[in-house]
This record gives C-alpha cells, sequence and structure tokens, in this order.
C-alpha cells in the first residue's frame, strides 16, 4: 500500500488537540495542504475529543474561505488505525487535487 | 533551559528502512540541523550494540536530547526511553521519527522517500529541541474489585478473582443474579439447563467469603483512573428481609398485578413476587415501582418480614479495577412486527423456552389456551441481519442453535408437530452444525426467505407469507403457532453505563473492545474490563470464558504495587489562566477544576483524573493550559521544521 510522499506527519495524542492556529501557521510558513485525521464520530479514544475538533474545524474551513484558501486544501478525515486503505485513499485524492490547484500563495494570513 | 545537545541515530532495519532510503545521506542531513552535536545510523538500532552506540554517545558527547529514527514508537518507544534512563537521561527527552511505517513502508521512489526522512528527522530535531524532562506519576493500587452484572460471565469473573483471594463487589441491578443463562430452558448441545448453570455459580458465590453480592443494585458515578476509582452505588430496598420463609401468604393479598417478567410476560405476578421459581431464590421482594404500599401484605406476613419504610442505600467503594458484564437484552418485537402482540399464538423463542421449561408457567407442556399446536413455523433472524427496518445489521450468533435445539425437544415431545423453519441463513456454527443434521433428519421443513414474510393474524388462524428463494415463488403455509426466533440488543441502560465508566461504543451500541482482536476484554480505558455478550452476542461458554479472561486481567492489575501513568498530561500556568472555564467544560474527564485563591480564579489540573488527550489545550483562549510533551511551543517548533525550505 502506497501513497504520495508529500504527507509530512505530526502526532498529536488525539485529533480534539489540534489548535486551529496550528493550520494557519502551516499555511502561513507555506504548507500547500493540511489533513487533520482523528477517529470516527463515537469512537475517539478520549471519548468525545473529535467532536470538539469537528465544531472547531468547521469554523476554520470558514476562516480559510475568508482568506481565499480553497478548500480542497483543507481536510478533516476520520480515519481508523485499522483503515490503512482509506488513508491511502484520502492522501491520494488529497494529493491529486492540490496538485491540480499548484503551490498555495497568500499575501498575509 | 540548557543549550539542547543532540545526537541523532538513524536504523536500517535491515533492508526495512535502508532498502528505500539512502540512510547516509539522512545521517549527513541531520548533522547539520540546529543542535544536532552528532548523527550516526546502524543496521538495527534497537539490538545490544545499537543500544550501546547511544549511551556511549550520551556520555562521551555529553548529549541531552536524543532523537532516533527509526520505526513506529509502538514498537520501541520504550526501548530507547529506557537506554536514555540507564545512560542517566530523563527518559522523556527522547524523540522518535518514523522512517519505516510513515516513509520506507509507504514509498517506492528512493529519492523522494529519502527527502522525506530527512524532513522527519528535521521535525523530530525540532521537537528534541524543545522536551523537558518528565517525571511519571505513580498511584498505590487499591486491591478490590467491581463487577456489573451478575449473569454467568460477571459471577464467573467474580469467582476466579476471589478464588485467587481479592475483594470483590458483585453489583446487580435485579433482584437477583443469573442474568439471561437463568431464564432459557435447556442450552443448545448440552442436556443441561440454563437455570441450573447459573444455579449452580450462585451457590459458590453466596458461599465465597470475598465476593460482597450487591443485589438491586444500580451505578451511579464512577471517579478516579486505573488503580484507583471510587464508585457510588444506590442500593435500591426490596422491602423484604431474610426471616421471610417463602410461605408465599403475601402474594394472596397483594391487590398489584403486572406482566411477569421472568417468564417473558407469559404470566402476571403481583407487586411482592419471588423472582425466580429456583431454589436459590431466597426470599419474595417487592417491586417498589408498582407496589401502592397499601400495607396488605405487612399484616399478613407471619414473621413480621415486610418493611414498607425501607429505604435506599447510598453506597460508597474504592476499587483497583472494573469488570463490566451488563450483558444483552433480549430483542422485544414491536407490536404488529410479524403479527407479534396481535395474537397469543404469536410468541418469541424466549416465550417457547419458558413454555417448555419444566419449571416454567405450564410445567413444560406446549399449550395455548388449552391445545397443543398441530403446525410451527419458526420465523428467524427477528431483530437480527437488518431483516425489518427495527433489526440490528449483526447476526445475534444464538438463535439458530437455539432454535433447532428447542425443535428437537418438540419433536421428541410431540413427534406429529409439523414443523417450519423460514430463515433467511441457518448459521449452526461450530458443533450446533450437528442440530441441524438432526433437525433434517426428523423432517423438519426448511424454507428460506428474501424479504421478511408477512405473518397474517384472521381471527384464529395464523398464515405465513413469503418469496420462497429455491422454488423461487411466493407462499403462504398456515399454522397454529408462530414463533419469533429473537436475538440480542445492547443492554437497556448500555449508555449509562458507557458514560460512567468513560468506555466506548461500537455502532450497534455494544460496549467496545479496546481492540477487537489483540484486546478484546480491555476497554479503551486504563482498568475497566469487559465480559460476555456486552461486547456483542455470544454464548454462554463464550460469556464465561471471556469472564475469565476479563478476570485474569483485572487481577494482573490488582496484584501489582503501583500503576504508573505518562506523564504527557495537562498543566497550568496559573499566571495566564484568566479562571474563564473554558478547560473545565471541555475535558471529557472532569480533571479540571476552577479554585479561587486569594479572590483569583484559576484552572487546576487533577493528574490521577487527566487522561493527556489535550482538548483543553486546544481550547484555552489564553495559553494557560498546556499539554506536557504537547506544548503549543513543540507542535509548533514541529510545524516550522516540516515547512521550512532549506
Ligand atoms: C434466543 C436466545 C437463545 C439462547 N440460547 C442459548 C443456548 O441455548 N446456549 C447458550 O450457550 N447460549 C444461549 N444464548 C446466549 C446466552 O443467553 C448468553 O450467552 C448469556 O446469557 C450471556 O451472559 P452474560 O453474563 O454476558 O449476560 P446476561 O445473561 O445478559 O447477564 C447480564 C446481567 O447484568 C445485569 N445488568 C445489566 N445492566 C446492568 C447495570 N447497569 N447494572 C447492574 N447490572 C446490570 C443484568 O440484569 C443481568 O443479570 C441465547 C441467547 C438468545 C438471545
Ligand atoms: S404493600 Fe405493595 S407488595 Fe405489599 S401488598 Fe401492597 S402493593 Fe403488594
Ligand atoms: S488533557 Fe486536558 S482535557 Fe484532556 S483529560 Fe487532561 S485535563 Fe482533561
Ligand atoms: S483519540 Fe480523539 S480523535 Fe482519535
Amino acid at each position: 500500500m502506497k501513497y504520495p510522499p508529500n504527507f509530512l506527519v505530526i502526532k498529536v495524542m488525539c485529533s480534539g488537540r489540534v489548535d486551529p492556529q496550528f493550520i494557519l501557521e502551516a499555511f502561513r510558513r507555506g504548507a500547500d495542504g493540511v489533513m487533520v485525521a482523528g477517529c470516527h464520530p463515537g469512537d475517539c479514544h478520549y471519548i468525545e475529543g473529535n467532536y470538539k475538533t469537528l465544531r472547531r474545524m468547521t469554523l476554520l474551513k470558514r476562516m480559510l474561505r475568508e482568506f481565499g484558501i480553497e478548500e480542497e486544501r483543507f481536510r478533516l478525515e476520520w480515519i481508523s488505525a485499522s483503515e490503512a486503505e482509506k488513508f491511502v485513499r484520502v492522501a491520494n485524492e488529497m494529493y491529486e487535487k492540490i496538485k491540480a490547484l499548484g503551490p498555495l500563495r497568500i499575501e498575509e494570513v | 533551559m540548557e543549550q539542547p545537545r543532540i545526537g541523532v541515530y538513524i536504523c536500517h532495519c535491515g533492508v526495512n528502512i535502508a532498502g528505500t532510503v539512502n540512510v547516509r545521506e539522512v545521517v549527513e542531513y541531520a548533522k547539520n540541523l540546529p543542535n544536532v552535536v552528532e548523527a550516526k545510523d546502524y543496521v538495527f538500532m534497537c539490538s545490544a550494540p545499537g543500544q550501546e552506540i547511544i549511551r556511549e554517545d550520551i556520555k562521551k558527547c555529553q548529549l541531552n536530547r536524543v532523537v532516533v529514527a527509526a520505526c513506529s514508537p509502538t514498537m520501541h518507544e520504550h526501548t530507547f526511553r529506557t537506554v536514555l534512563a540507564e545512560a542517566g537521561l530523563n527518559p522523556y527527552l527522547l524523540e522518535m521519527a518514523n522512517i519505516r511505517e510513515h516513509c520506507s513502508w509507504v514509498h517506492t521512489d528512493k529519492v523522494a522517500a529519502t527527502e522525506k526522512a530527512k524532513k522527519l528527522v528535521e521535525i523530530a530535531v525540532a521537537k528534541a529541541s524543545t522536551l523537558e524532562p518528565l517525571e511519571e506519576i505513580e498511584f498505590k493500587v487499591n486491591e478490590n474489585l467491581l463487577i456489573v452484572g451478575g449473569g454467568v460471565a460477571g459471577m464467573t469473573a467474580a469467582l476466579d478473582s476471589a478464588r485467587r483471594g481479592f475483594r470483590v463487589y458483585l453489583v446487580e441491578k435485579k433482584p437477583i443474579l443469573g442474568g439471561n443463562t437463568a431464564r432459557l430452558g435447556r442450552l443448545a448441545g448440552t442436556d443441561m439447563r440454563g437455570v441450573d448453570v447459573a444455579g449452580s455459580m450462585i451457590e459458590y458465590v453466596k458461599r465465597n467469603g470475598m465476593i460482597t453480592t450487591l443485589t438491586n443494585t444500580e451505578l451511579v458515578s464512577v471517579d478516579g483512573s486505573v488503580g484507583n476509582f471510587k464508585v457510588t452505588l444506590l442500593k435500591k430496598p426490596t422491602y423484604v428481609n431474610e426471616k421471610c420463609t417463602k410461605c408465599g401468604e403475601c402474594v394472596k393479598v397483594c391487590p398489584v398485578e403486572v406482566p411477569n417478567e421472568y417468564e417473558f410476560g407469559l404470566t402476571k405476578r403481583k407487586a411482592i413476587y419471588l423472582p425466580s421459581p429456583a431454589s436459590y431464590a431466597s426470599t419474595y421482594v417487592i417491586d417498589g415501582e408498582n407496589c401502592t404500599k397499601c400495607g396488605e401484605c405487612v399484616k399478613i406476613c407471619p414473621v413480621n418480614a415486610i418493611n414498607l419504610e425501607e429505604e435506599s442505600e447510598r453506597i460508597e467503594i474504592y476499587v483497583g479495577a472494573v469488570i463490566a458484564a451488563c450483558g444483552y437484552d433480549p430483542y422485544e418485537p414491536s407490536v404488529g412486527e410479524y403479527g407479534y402482540g396481535l395474537s397469543n399464538k404469536v410468541i418469541t423463542l424466549f416465550q417457547l423456552n419458558r413454555l417448555l421449561d419444566p419449571e416454567g408457567p405450564t410445567n413444560g407442556e406446549l399449550k395455548i389456551d388449552g391445545f397443543v399446536p398441530r403446525s410451527i413455523a419458526f420465523i428467524m433472524c427477528v431483530g437480527s441481519l437488518n431483516t425489518t427496518p427495527n433489526s440490528y445489521p449483526y447476526c445475534s450468533r444464538m438463535c439458530c442453535s437455539s432454535t433447532l435445539k428447542d425443535i428437537l425437544l418438540l419433536k421428541e415431545k410431540y413427534p406429529n408437530i409439523d414443523v417450519y423453519v423460514i430463515y433467511k441463513d441457518m448459521r449452526t456454527y461450530g458443533r450446533d452444525e450437528q442440530l441441524y443434521l438432526t433437525a433434517c433428519e426428523k423432517f423438519v421443513k426448511f424454507a428460506r426467505f428474501r424479504e421478511a414474510p408477512k405473518v397474517s393474524v384472521t381471527g384464529e388462524s395464523l398464515e405465513v407469507t413469503f418469496f420462497e428463494e429455491t422454488l423461487g415463488e411466493e407462499i403462504s403455509i398456515p399454522v397454529d403457532l408462530v414463533v419469533l426466533a429473537v436475538g440480542m440488543k445492547p443492554p437497556k441502560d448500555v449508555e449509562k453505563i458507557r458514560t460512567i465508566l468513560k468506555v466506548g461504543c461500537g455502532p450497534e451500541g455494544f460496549l467496545k473492545e479496546a481492540h477487537l482482536k489483540l484486546r478484546p476484554v480491555e476497554a479503551v480505558t486504563d482498568g475497566v474490563y469487559l465480559a460476555g455478550a456486552v461486547t456483542g452476542p455470544k454464548n454462554v461458554v463464550e460469556s464465561i470464558t471471556s469472564g475469565s479472561a476479563a478476570a485474569s486481567k483485572a487481577v494482573g492489575l490488582l496484584c501489582r504495587e503501583k500503576v504508573r501513568i505518562e506523564p504527557t498530561i495537562a498543566s497550568i500556568r496559573e499566571e495566564l489562566c484568566s479562571g474563564c472555564g473554558i478547560c473545565v467544560s471541555v475535558c471529557p474527564y472532569g480533571a479540571i477544576i476552577i479554585q479561587i485563591k486569594e479572590n483569583t480564579r484559576s484552572a487546576k489540573v487533577e493528574p490521577a483524573l487527566c487522561k493527556g488527550c489535550g482538548v483543553c489545550a486546544a481550547s484555552c483562549p489564553s495559553g494557560a493550559a498546556q499539554q506536557l510533551k504537547y506544548k503549543d511551543i513543540q507542535l509548533k517548533a514541529q510545524i516550522l521544521a516540516a515547512t521550512y525550505k532549506r
């Protein structure tokens, strides 16, 4: 099972640890895309962290739109530890979409 | 903070990594990263000589941080932490870069994989530069065990643990132990009745001085964490004490009549009743929900065993581990589902079990309105395999075997009854296949449905209509009795149990294992174990086996003197905290409280409760709440390294 080598992983204990600021920071520093991957709703190892993530990321998406960052550049995905296939599928899809968009150009985030 | 001096160690993992990643190039790249004073590679970093390289360098180069680029931390983080500790460094000054699972195994292009490995190392080095020493948190383990649910799984777990010398609190919400097994007639594949299996266990439980049985008792709350739980229970009154001689005089005068749940509603009982016909039911009990407190039973009771003033009792206990063994609830068809509730000739498999039980309401005679039916249709998968909109998607595992077992009993007793089994799929797995073969020999007629059959009730007659797969046409069978082979569904208050124990539920609503294959009797919450049908349909043997397995896991924890928990928990910088309380509201474990010191409010984390998810850190508007090892500055350093173009 293979996926494009452009993904770099930063580990957190739960998707609920992800502060939207981190994502803005990544885009500001030159990332062309950001994916947040967490357990399926109802399946969070810490009970309900991913529900918090869902709410936060819904707001973040709106902000990204305002900054003119195409929505394909950010993805929130529910992928369990046993779903390698899903991870690969999502990574490939995201890679293709971002390749089509080209590098992210933003003045000031 | 002292100036970081980082050593980077890159593993070939044989050819696992080196086959795809040019390790030498990564070493050279690492040498030029900020704060790196040494970088080396080795064929197997986790081997004894590999570990020795790191230990030596820590001393020789005065390293104060270490990065190991190798496999997943799940495999060897512990190994390398130990290496650091042996060389006198705090083990939390280690950072791992996973260049195997996250790189060499998932990429083919060597150039691209090497570039990615460099970046992963760079990210790890950035994180390492920000690491702080952390101390593991140690707690003494309380030796007691709480078991919730007194079915065969819970009783087995109780007996196994008590026999090894641990105090067990066995909590059962019903007035009597035994669970669903006690209400099954003859068990498939044996000559034993469910009530005998449950009964022998109940006797052992009663005799064991290490088991405190609390019936009619519910779980109110569980606080704390692995090794140290504080449990609050509510014991509800039965209003009858042990002086009761089971004379039954009270029943004659009690004016309140309700359906008897033990007999699945086939008969009625009074508000004061015997919870089971078996000998282990030692007293009558009053069901507080239906009793009108008229006092008639009190007047007639010859031994003054009844006290209607008895009150609920709150009980607090302390335990080190919890086993949830709350079992299942039988699927109850809704009125009209396959004609259920429209005629007393449409019954469930459980009701049939009771009718066939020598201690049941008809003393083992299958008589409906005084007559033995001449023909019976069994409709399978009721409540299972998505057969109706109300059904669950899974297979309930036992209904096929149990149905065939009942049919063979029937055929023994009434050889002339015509029996039809209308099924979607016959799943007599394992040894139970013999039941199917025997049923075929006895001329039981099997027919297969595609869509759920229709049961029409007109006056006294019943007809089952469905499209028969093998014949390829719709057929109608008139019968005297319809038996619905109902399955198992998650127990009624599973949601409550789930929230109290903070464990997960699967999509169907059963409690969820930490890992389906690798950790089938553990919950995701440390110190909580799962036994029996509460994780999904199981037969009696499987339930007992998992009860024993859960007990051995729990005892394994209880006999440890101390538990250690990862120090990667939350901590709050008081001087930054505004006391807004957002962290308190988001913490799924109630681990944060607001304290008031000299008129200022600030949040405080209780280390024993915090599980280290980091939700509070992501929510704190002032940056006061931080998760150790996953602080904002640490994660931002990683983001910076990931996006930095050299
Ligand atoms: C139609 C049918 C036929 C079957 N026939 C057979 C058969 O022939 N052979 C066979 O081996 N198996 C059979 N089974 C399966 C068998 O019933 C189960 O394997 C067995 O009962 C599971 O035991 P358990 O202890 O896990 O759960 P249960 O028997 O369900 O016991 C759980 C106990 O926990 C209690 N409880 C629930 N919630 C709480 C709470 N919140 N607090 C405190 N206590 C609580 C309940 O009151 C109950 O006493 C059949 C099942 C079905 C549906
Ligand atoms: S007090 Fe309750 S149990 Fe006793 S007779 Fe009256 S209704 Fe029945
Ligand atoms: S990290 Fe924060 S939110 Fe998570 S358990 Fe600990 S205190 Fe609660
Ligand atoms: S642990 Fe919370 S989303 Fe995975």
